[in-house]
């Protein structure tokens, strides 16, 4: 069967996942091959995500560890795990 | 051979024994790998540094105070995520920001969003701007996103987690998670790319003839 563009964007993100069947996998690559629209939906789309999980090197705010070690030193002399 | 995510399991399993034997200092420990995550977790869903913090702590607090009622059969991560995320919707509720459990329309079935097709659409310039304008927009993108997309958002694409994991820090089907995922993905997507063409580096040259 043939993909239209609204089954391709169903799909996206499972096939970002990988969490896709081969035939689907397949299906979702025969129509970006040929549909500029989906392939540039598709590119841009991983593109942001990767922007996204570059997040994760994002600093704590300076002190944050001290900080949070102080709070729960305060609390740990007053009260235990229930 | 033990597996690495085993190896910690089991060592996670000893510091919790051991805090709730009366050693709390361990409960450092145990939280240690977690911090940063916590804190970006929340940041996302909050938008705001100081009240992220504070939604950090006041998770940490809760966790160590309600130790003992940690259910082996999550993932000690799972169960302080989701405590992260309940003290996170909390704020947001006393913010009186948006409404919690907001279900978008469509969102049970397949997800119809209909992505924006614009004119220059494979523009997503990752190395025409700069890394710090780069991060700055993704980070404007995010917060113009609903609450409960931020979530979902933050815990698998920013966070790592598994599908079934974001699940489970939901408390939502593993159905919805994917659903939910699909529209934030596209939605992200579109606000970003619309953010990026309103760069004033797009600014049309006047008068030339073509």
């Amino acid at each position: 069967m043939k993909l239209d563009c609204k089954h391709i964007w169903r799909e996206l993100s499972n096939y970002l996942e990988g969490d896709i069947s081969d035939k689907v996998r397949r299906e979702v690559e025969a129509h970006v091959a040929q549909c500029r629209h989906c392939a540039a939906l598709l590119d841009s789309t991983h593109n942001v995500l990767v922007l996204v999980a570059d997040e994760r090197r994002m600093e704590l705010p300076g002190g944050f560890n001290a900080r949070l070690r102080a709070r729960l030193v305060q609390e740990m002399a007053i009260s235990s795990p229930e | 051979m033990v597996e690495p995510a085993a190896l910690k399991k089991e060592k996670e399993a000893r510091l919790i024994e051991d805090v709730l034997a009366g050693r709390h200092d361990q409960f450092h420990e145990l939280i240690a790998p977690y911090r940063r995550g916590v804190y970006l977790t929340a940041y996302d869903i909050l938008q705001v540094a100081a009240d992220a913090e504070e939604v950090a702590q006041e998770a940490f607090l809760k966790a160590f105070r309600a130790l003992r009622s940690f259910r082996r059969e999550s993932q000690f991560s799972t169960w302080l995520f989701r405590i992260a995320i309940n003290e996170a919707r909390m704020k947001l509720r006393r913010r009186r920001e948006v409404p919690l459990e907001t279900v978008f329309p469509g969102e049970d079935e397949d997800g119809d969003y209909t992505p924006l097709m614009l004119a220059d659409w494979r523009e997503i310039p990752s190395e025409a701007l700069l890394r710090e304008e780069t991060r700055r927009l993704v980070q404007e993108s995010i917060a113009e996103l609903p609450a409960n997309y931020r979530e979902v958002l933050t815990l698998r694409d920013v966070n790592g987690k598994n599908i079934a994991e974001t699940s489970e820090i939901l408390g939502i089907t593993i159905g919805n998670t994917k659903a939910r995922l699909l529209r934030a993905r596209l939605m992200l997507r579109d606000i970003f790319v619309e953010r990026t063409q309103r760069k004033p580096a797009q600014q049309p040259s006047r008068g030339v003839a073509p």
